[in-house]
């Protein structure tokens, strides 16, 4: 009598097993998550400026110099973000180009270009943060090499500076 | 110990094993949208080798299986912020690991069933989007997202 109890709880035991079986449940999690943060602003504050150039003489304008480019930017305070120049190969006059090149950059939490970051505006990507503030300025420069023959005129292009995080 | 009782015990365990082995189930990646603009709205693809969530599972060829999820209707973010996280007819991919398996696009909101084919080890995949406010608070917003696979 002993014996046959034994048996029938371990049968029970193992029918109780197979009935668990028919349908096993198991879960796991994952953790959806996003970093919310203030949209950037990009203002073009000031125009890169050359003034008058003649034919054959190059001129450059330094990003310390008072006629640099200069973009202010707006986001997230302290966040890291990107910069990415579209810069012009010619500025233009009608049909009449006068080449720009060797662009030179600056970017510093405040307004000053010089006691930030160097960098070159025609590499893909500059890094940078912005200050405990959000803000951040980006400085460029370049140097345009009219032709002998360069035609008179003035002579313009655009510089796009892209921001993201 | 009679033999009669080790011949039952060698049952159970025979019964035991398989039953045991039938579903392991993981998260393997979680759902991460980075960084948000606040009034910009972002979604992530299931397809994204980066940023979508994903699981695994692994049960047993010739079984049906069935994948529930419980979503979040929102993050939770800072001082007690929160913001929209959604899910459409098209987050959820499941594929199996073998050479021939055949990646199935699902809806996460209702629940799946599947045939296990030609791979016992599943993998699952999970977008989907949120939708920070023009004012949404800064800061890191985060919830749990699970997956239940039951075997039939």
């Amino acid at each position: 009598m002993r014996i046959a109890l034994k048996v029938s709880a371990v049968v029970l035991a193992t029918l109780s097993l197979a009935a668990s079986a028919q349908a096993q449940t198991n879960s796991a999690n994952i953790t959806a998550t996003a970093v919310v943060q203030q949209p950037i602003t990009v203002t073009g504050a000031v125009q890169l400026g050359f003034g008058n150039v003649f034919p054959g003489v190059a001129k450059s304008v330094a990003v310390t110099g008072a006629t640099a480019g200069r973009f202010d930017i707006l986001g997230q305070a302290s966040a890291p973000a990107n910069l990415a120049f579209t810069l012009p190969s010619n500025l233009t006059s009608g049909a009449n180009n006068l080449p720009i090149g060797t662009w030179t950059g600056h970017v510093n939490t405040t307004n000053n270009a010089s006691t930030g970051t160097n960098f070159t505006p025609s590499a893909s990507l500059q890094p940078f943060s912005f200050s405990g503030t959000g803000q951040a300025f980006a400085f460029v420069g370049a140097t345009v090499t009219p032709a002998s023959n360069q035609v008179a005129g003035t002579y313009t292009g655009t510089v796009t500076l892209t921001v993201t995080y | 110990m009679s033999p009669r009782f080790l011949w039952l015990l060698g049952l159970l365990a025979g019964t035991a094993s398989p039953l045991s082995a039938q579903l392991t189930i993981q998260g393997d990646r979680n759902l991460a949208f980075g960084v948000v603009i606040q009034g910009v709205a972002a979604s992530v693809v299931p397809s994204d080798p980066v940023k979508s969530g994903e699981f695994e599972f692994t049960s047993v060829i010739g079984k049906t299986i069935q994948i529930a999820f419980t979503l979040p209707p929102r993050l939770n973010g800072p001082t007690g912020a929160t913001m929209p996280i959604a899910f459409g007819a098209t987050d959820a991919i499941a594929m199996g690991t073998a050479p021939s398996s055949i990646a199935v696009t699902f809806d996460p909101r209702t629940a799946k069933q599947f045939n296990l084919v030609t791979s016992a080890r599943i993998l699952v995949f999970l977008g989907g989007r949120v939708t920070p406010a023009a004012n949404q608070r800064t800061g890191s917003y985060s919830n749990t997202v699970t997956m239940t696979v039951t075997v039939f």
